[in-house]
């Protein structure tokens, strides 16, 4: 039936159908589709990745994570730490030719915060002068938003606030062409190195380079992010050739180490953790809480199951973002762990249950964690549930012990302090940790101006919290990528939304 | 038949107003809350409280319930809590991609399943027969997850063949579709085979050879027609669920179908689009359960005459 020549004619066409490689468009993928192209409600890293492409900020981070200027071509604060005065550049444009001006910065401040928007991003400018006021509809502009003239835009907070700046490097505080702000969420109106040509949502964004960027343009032509949620879709696509950069797990380091792809490590901003309910027994016990920590293998844990590819983590901070490099505080000590135990009336050990999220992928470091516990007495049942049934939960203070992970929304200490151990934070949507020593060091950390003086009171925060042990402290985590041979110029950062992909160029070798 | 056809229809309201009542009551029995996949880590007590007032979370249930039937029955259903995109819009934006992908299915299914079947029935207990068999139980028996990712490093990765994965033109199309119609073909080419074994021994069958007519004549002008009343019923309650979605395969193969939506909404508990995604699929499994009555009477007239009392 199938004679050589039907089989040779069906062999050419399906050959016929894979394409040759396209030296213009850069192919990148993820995991899933981003929210949306509205600035204001970017609240995902995803989105956030996008928005930084398609949009520019007042200031935003280079590769080195140092906050280098953007549409501000320039800014001063005051001695009180309060006025910041922005210098706008005047040659910058939006992607549908009209010139960027100082009230857009305004208005798109200002929509964030206006209530008709609904926008969760709120708290990124709610420390403006007048902001609760307008948030409140009391006043209907904001008091802090001054435009002095064409080119100067002054901000007044309400008090001192160190990080404030690094907020205006956030997704949410992007600009937007407030003339074009009706469709926001489907079609971008930004002013950024990329613009929007195509989304094919749950499959495909394409971005091509702005030409009329203020500043140079991207060397390649077009981007193209596929959505590929399987992990082993986006590695076969690797491997066929049609991405170019993968973001590989590190339990498939194995396979691909087999391979001579180029291999980029990048030391994330993060802290992988387990939670502990510090407002309840048992685990409002710190000698408890102490005991979890104590009776981990975590190197063992990073060699054997993650490739290496963690440093311990010795308190909340990674240590990029510390001067000193800190001491273990936990080392491996099961002996220690055992007697902290009996010191806190646990002499027949402990149950209890670890709430967890997600997929198979870290199941082998749950088990490892459940045996380590197992040998000091602690018997530990692993509850799973789907993302939102655990957010959910944690929300509410429901589990005793959960395993999550904290991202750095930008490149400061305080990030992984106030979000995360704050009672305002941690005793509304977190683990109910509570001590008012470590919230008036974050307090004064946010309000500190003196850079030195703010790195030392950092590092205490850090020793602070580690021995206060709220967590059990895991490891900060790196992530490897790997691109095609014809890729160069590949710069991933540290923090989320810094690669712009402005130097990354695609040739044939 | 028209008076046949709208009876049917009409009988299709309470079904679909029973999966209306169903999902929604199960979307509030199911832990989770719609708001927390909104508002990110740096949320306040106050957000919270003004999206729940925005998305009227906080009202009555029966309230939110026959708000939703009205809506539904004006042509509304809702926006998306998490993008605030028109239900609707986003479901026809997927549905063109469903249908090619489900099209191309059942043209594989129908293809090798009768094909398969046809041949086999010939001679049954010859080798093919048993080959073909054989091949027909794995196809049953493989799950959808792990023919794809076969195809994929198979036919993508190692031969290179076509693309592994994506969406565009018709080379992305042959590996989903023949990922997702391959359970289907396996399966109407073994109740192809039986039903054509057992029409094989009928009287009409003998006469139909006594007249000298040539045995593929015989196969396929007198045999395979009277096969068509359970194929058709296997193929039409397929189709139907293909064109609900097919999560698995449009996951694997980066398939921007209504599956994905809908699995989408469900991680992140956005209402608006589980509800219009489900009652979406159930309209299309009704309608095809309906068509498919309905070519029971094209397939044989004798049915026709059955209904009208004759």
């Amino acid at each position: 039936m199938f004679g050589p020549f039907r089989i040779l004619l069906l062999s050419l066409l399906l050959f016929g159908c894979v394409k040759e490689i396209d030296y213009e468009t850069l192919t990148t993928a993820y995991s899933a589709d981003i929210r949306g192209f509205d600035p204001a409600f970017a609240t995902d890293i995803r989105t956030g990745k996008i928005i930084s492409l398609v949009y520019d900020n007042l200031v935003r981070f280079d590769n080195e994570m140092n906050l280098v200027p953007a549409l501000a071509q320039q800014w001063t604060v005051d001695l009180t730490g309060r006025k910041y005065t922005f210098i706008i550049r005047n040659n910058a444009h939006f992607h549908d030719g009209s010139q960027l001006t100082v009230l857009d910065i305004a208005k798109s401040f200002q929509r964030v915060l206006d209530p008709s928007t609904a926008s969760p991003q709120t708290w990124l400018l709610d420390r403006i002068a007048g902001a609760k006021d307008f948030m409140n509809g009391k006043e209907n502009f904001l008091r802090g938003l001054k435009i002095s003239n064409d080119s100067t835009l002054v901000i007044e907070l309400d008090n001192p606030f160190a990080p404030f700046i690094q907020y205006l490097a956030m997704p949410a505080t992007a600009i937007i062409n407030i003339k074009d702000s009706k469709s926001l969420s489907q079609a971008p109106s930004g002013s950024g190195p990329w613009k929007l040509e195509k989304w094919e949502r749950d499959g495909e964004i394409i971005l091509s380079k702005n030409e009329n960027y203020w500043d140079k343009p991207p060397k390649a032509e077009r981007m193209r992010i596929r959505i590929l949620s399987e992990v082993m879709t986006q590695s076969a696509e690797f491997e066929a050739g049609s991405l170019d950069i993968l973001e590989v797990p590190q339990s498939e380091m194995d396979y691909w180490n087999k391979y001579k792809y180029n291999k980029l490590d990048v030391d994330e901003l993060n802290i992988w953790y387990v939670g502990m309910n510090c407002s309840r027994p048992p685990f409002n016990d710190v000698r408890l809480r102490r005991a979890m920590n104590y009776a981990i293998d975590r190197e063992k844990i990073i060699y054997i199951l993650l490739n290496n590819a963690a440093t311990l983590a010795n308190g909340p901070i990674p240590p990029q973002l510390l001067n000193e490099i800190s001491e273990p505080r936990y080392e491996y000590n099961p002996n220690r762990a055992i007697r902290l135990l009996q010191e806190a009336g646990f002499d027949k050990g402990l149950h209890s249950e670890l709430f967890v999220a997600g997929g198979s992928g870290m199941f082998h470091v749950l088990e490892a964690l459940q045996s380590d516990w197992e040998k000091v007495g602690i018997i530990i049942d692993i509850k799973r549930s789907d993302w939102n049934v655990f957010k959910t939960s944690v929300r509410e203070g429901k589990p005793d012990l959960y395993y999550l992970d904290w991202f750095a929304d930008y490149p400061d200490g305080e990030n992984f302090l106030y979000p995360l151990f704050h009672s305002k934070e941690s005793m509304t949507k977190r683990n109910r940790f509570y001590d008012p020593e470590i919230d008036a060091i974050i307090e004064k950390i946010q309000q500190l101006t003196n850079q030195s003086e703010r790195q030392q009171l950092l590092e205490t925060a850090n020793k602070m919290v580690a021995d206060a042990a709220p967590w059990v402290f895991l490891w900060h985590s790196k992530t490897t990528y790997l691109t095609q041979k014809w890729i160069s110029e590949f710069q991933p950062s540290s923090i989320f939304n810094a690669n712009r992909y402005m130097k990354i160029t695609k040739h044939p070798r | 038949m028209i008076h046949y056809f709208l009876n049917r229809l009409l009988q299709t309201i309470p079904v679909l107003f029973g999966v209306i009542v169903i999902t929604f009551v199960l979307m509030y029995i199911i832990p989770g809350d719609p708001v927390v996949s909104m508002v990110g880590e740096r949320y306040s007590e106050e957000t919270i409280q003004h999206l729940r007032e925005e998305m009227h979370l906080d009202d009555p249930l029966i309230v939110q319930f026959f708000r939703y039937v009205g809506n539904v029955v004006r042509g509304n259903f809702g926006n998306s809590f998490i993008t605030g995109e028109p239900v609707a819009k986003m479901i026809m934006e997927k549905f063109p991609n469903t249908m090619m992908l489900a099209v191309g299915a059942m043209f594989f299914a129908i293809l090798i399943g009768l094909t398969a079947g046809i041949l086999t029935s010939i001679r049954p207990g010859s080798f093919i027969d048993r080959g073909i068999m054989i091949l027909a139980l794995a196809g049953i028996s493989a799950p959808v997850f792990w023919v794809g990712l076969i195809l994929i490093l198979v036919v993508g990765v190692m031969l290179r063949w076509l693309p592994p994965t994506g969406f565009g033109g018709i080379e992305y199309l042959i590996l989903p579709a023949l990922t997702l119609g391959l359970r289907s073909a396996a399966y109407l080419a073994r109740l192809t085979r039986a039903t054509m074994l057992d029409v094989m021994s009928q009287d009409y069958i003998r006469t139909a050879r006594s007249k000298k007519l040539t045995e593929w004549k015989v196969y396929l002008q007198h045999a395979f027609p009277n096969t068509l009343i359970p194929v058709i019923t296997v193929i039409g309650t397929d189709f139907g669920s293909y064109l609900s979605g097919a999560v698995l395969t449009e996951s694997i193969f980066g398939w921007p179908g209504i599956g994905r939506l809908a699995l989408e909404a469900i991680m992140k508990r956005d209402f608006p689009v589980i509800q219009g995604t489900v009652l979406f699929m159930a309209i299309m499994f009704v309608l095809m359960n309906v068509l498919v009555d309905m070519l029971y009477g094209v397939v044989d007239p004798r049915i026709r005459l059955e209904r009208s009392g004759k």
